[in-house]
């Protein structure tokens, strides 16, 4: 059965590729091009490229956001011949609006990944997609809240198991947030809010942002750990923040997952590494392939499979909570970053017909 | 010893003036150095409090939100500051934020803030302490008394300029002019005026009273040295009258007023060169009134005077007044010397004399008596001189007195 479907999909390919060339497809990745996560994502991308036959051109911004703009005035300086068909984008620190500008100017289609016009400035900006600008076809994002449910609300079972309660009875939790402007970081604070906020016993004793940053988040912790004696919980925005608040903890003679909890968010092999030892009690991660995913729904897109039909907006759940066991999995599976054993045309609605939902979460990838 | 140098009153004025501005600056500019002084130090206490309060705020935010790198530049911001020295910023947590030059950061010179919580909760996340920038708070203290003490030497430099002008024009020029006028003053030009060149004014100053007096004090030596001439000239004439009444005294014979010996002598013998010199004829009348000390001595001496007196008094009547003159000779002893006159007009000159004398009365007492006198009378002969002229005329009068008196010797032919 599975070799037939392969066959069919093969043809269908080989179809579309007699009716159109090959998709090009260029992604202006916002991070740098040595950071774990967005290189990571890029080669989940590639892979996916290859799987969908499709041609991927990756520009790292790195992390300077007037970069984007210049990358995307380049792109859009080419020869009508030499532009890409479509370009993934994120909407980090609001560029969006002004990289939609020069992109449907130069008509090249362009999906949001990762984060999407979100506030209401840039909406008023940018308006809703296919309608100021007509090759805006939409986005695709992760759930973020869920990244920042699913850690907070195993970081405080994990800690109220472990009694870790203040004085006053109460787990007191501090959180250490991305930014206060991009979207990801916006939902994940609010995810973790929600937890915290279900959970009668937890004391959310202050939120800082340390700009995702490994160094600041351990200066900043020093000062919180001053600051509330008591608190016990530490949720973080992402990884490498967790690291940098449990190097702090450890510097004042703690001992990360034993006398304190710390969640992070990625899937950093240091990140598995440090689950898999106690010392994380609790990581999400998995939305790295939003960008592997946009690029299926190019796909079936530019194959006569609007995505539209699901909405144009798409905001799917894309991280899974990982148990110990599932992150020395993931470390023997994608430990290298490679992809490419992941058949992403399993996705395609287009080379599945039967399939009416797109489902985007990591947790199939890890059976 | 020696006189001072000369230094110009108005150069002394200004120099004085100059002086005391420069006391005046200086202690004006220490007033004002003090002023300015509290002055900057409330003003930098203001600043520092204004900064502080428009600072704090988003210091609390940064530190609540433990932006630390953003606390740093806020604290960096405030230390840039004009008037901020230095700033420390201590959160409650321990963490110091420094900025500013240290060498400010003088103990006692700070001002102290909390930094309160945001989100109205109260408390302290830290304290904030700003010590002033001394350099610029002495710079402004220098830049405010500079000006001052600029403005003010400015002005007394204007007004000494005009005051060493006003001095020059007004005061030493003139004086100088007067000085120089007193010094150049002599005798002779004591009455040339004092001019003085000055611009006319409307009012009058100084100069114009010392001027005036000049003026006043030249009237008043001229009208004096001329009131001195006169007083001169009035005394000279007195005394040239006394003198003339004292040589009158010695030349005159009191009683009777005609000449005495000593001038006969004298004159005689000028009159004896002058008929020889011009071949002139000289005659002389020797006269004595006869019986003379018998009338004295039966009438008084009085009456003998009048006697005298009388006696001249004819002399005078019938003599050639201007030519002949006469002279008392002895005690009733006359000579008469007529000079451009032979013995004949002598004679008939003495002979009208003799009858003048004996015709006239003479009161003496109530009583008139008659008086005679004889006369010898001679011509000067060539080769005589004086002293045989008046002894020939002195024979002939013994003989007039021999032959029975009242008679005159030689007599007149036909008498």
């Amino acid at each position: 059965m599975r070799k037939y479907c392969r066959l069919a999909g093969l043809l269908c390919c080989l179809m579309t590729h007699s009716i159109a060339s090959a998709q090009s497809v260029v992604f202006i990745d916002p991070g740098k091009s040595d950071e774990i996560y967005w290189v990571t994502a890029a080669h989940a991308m590639e892979s996916a490229a290859r799987s969908l036959g499709m041609h991927l051109d990756v520009r790292y911004a790195e992390r300077d956001h007037p970069r984007s703009m210049d990358i995307e005035r380049e792109i859009a300086a080419l020869p009508v011949g030499k532009r890409p068909d479509f370009a993934i984008v994120t909407n980090d620190y609001a560029t969006g609006p002004e990289l939609l500008r020069i992109l449907d100017g130069a008509g090249i289609k362009t999906l949001f990944a990762y984060s999407r016009i979100l506030s209401a400035p840039e909406l008023v900006d940018a308006g809703r997609p296919r309608a100021r600008f007509k090759g805006w076809l939409g986005s695709l994002e992760p759930r973020a809240e869920d990244a920042g449910y699913l850690t907070a609300h195993a970081l405080i079972t994990r800690a109220r198991a472990a009694r870790a309660f203040g004085s006053d009875g109460k787990l007191h939790l501090l959180a250490i947030g991305g930014d206060r402007s991009s979207t990801t970081s916006i939902l994940r604070d609010a995810g973790m809010r929600r937890a915290a906020a279900e959970a009668h016993d937890v004391m959310l004793d202050q939120e800082v942002f340390a700009g995702w940053t490994r160094d600041k988040a351990a200066e900043q912790s020093e000062w919180l750990f001053q600051r509330y004696p008591d608190a016990r919980l530490i949720w973080a925005g992402n990884d490498l923040m967790a690291f940098g608040a449990m190097d702090t903890w450890e510097k004042r003679g703690g001992m990360p997952g034993k006398d304190a909890f710390f969640s992070g968010i990625n899937t950093s092999s240091a990140a598995m590494e440090d689950l898999r030892a106690g010392r994380l009690s609790a990581l999400a991660g998995g939305h790295f392939m939003c960008g592997a995913w946009a690029l299926v729904l190019l796909y079936d897109y530019a194959h006569g499979h609007d995505f539209a039909d699901e909405g144009l907006e798409l905001e799917r759940p894309m991280f899974m909570l990982f148990t110990p066991a599932e992150a020395e999995r993931f470390t023997a599976r994608f430990g290298d970053t490679d992809f490419s054993q992941i058949d992403f045309r399993r996705f395609s609605k287009i080379l599945n017909p039967k399939l009416k939902h797109y489902d985007f979460s990591f947790a199939q990838l890890m059976r | 010893m020696p006189k001072p140098a000369f230094r110009p009153l108005a150069a002394s004025l200004i120099r004085k003036t100059i002086l005391i501005a420069t006391l005046s600056a200086v202690c004006v500019a220490a007033v004002q150095a003090l002023l300015a002084y509290r002055q900057a130090h409330r003003q930098f206490d203001l600043s520092m409090r204004d900064i502080a309060s428009t600072s704090l705020p988003m210091l609390s935010g940064s530190l609540w939100d433990i932006e630390p790198e953003t606390v740093r530049r806020q604290v960096q911001a405030i230390a840039d500051r004009y008037r901020i020295g230095y700033v420390r910023l201590e959160a409650r947590t321990g963490q110091v934020f420094e900025a500013g030059r240290p060498a400010m950061r003088v103990a006692g010179a700070s001002e102290h803030f909390d930094i309160p919580y945001p989100y109205q909760k109260t408390g302290s996340l830290g304290g904030l302490d700003i010590w002033p920038d001394a350099d610029a708070l002495y710079a402004e203290v220098a830049r405010s008394v500079s000006s001052a003490v600029l403005g003010y030497v400015l002005l007394t430099g204007v007004v000494c300029l005009t005051l060493a002008i006003i001095l020059r024009r007004d005061l030493q020029r003139p004086m100088q002019h007067i000085a120089d006028f007193v010094t150049h003053m002599r005798a002779e030009t004591l009455t040339r005026p004092l001019a003085l060149q000055r611009p006319s004014a409307h009012t009058r100053d100084e100069i114009d009273l010392v001027a005036d007096g000049f003026r006043t004090l030249q009237d008043g030596l001229n009208s004096y040295i001329t009131t001195l001439d006169n007083l001169v000239a009035d005394r000279t004439k007195e005394l040239k009258t006394a003198m003339d009444a004292v040589h009158e005294l010695s030349i005159t014979d009191p009683l009777t007023g005609c000449f005495n010996r000593r001038l006969f002598n004298e004159r005689f013998q000028q009159e004896i060169e002058r008929a020889i010199r011009y071949s002139r004829a000289l005659s002389i009348a020797y006269c004595d009134v006869d019986h003379f000390k018998q009338i004295n001595d039966r009438y008084g001496h009085a009456v003998g005077d009048r006697v005298l007196v009388q006696v001249v008094d004819m002399f005078r009547q019938q003599l050639r007044e201007g030519v002949d003159w006469m002279s008392r000779y002895g005690g009733e002893e006359f000579i008469i010397v007529q000079p451009e006159t032979p013995l004949a007009a002598a004679q008939a000159s003495a002979e009208r004399l003799r009858r003048a004398i004996a015709d006239a009365r003479v009161n003496a007492g109530g009583t008139a008596i008659q008086v005679t006198a004889s006369f010898g009378v001679a011509q000067l002969g060539p080769g005589e001189n004086a002293t045989i002229l008046l002894g020939r005329a002195d024979a002939l009068l013994y003989e007039a007195k021999q032959a029975g008196r009242n008679c005159v010797f030689p007599p007149v032919p036909g008498t």
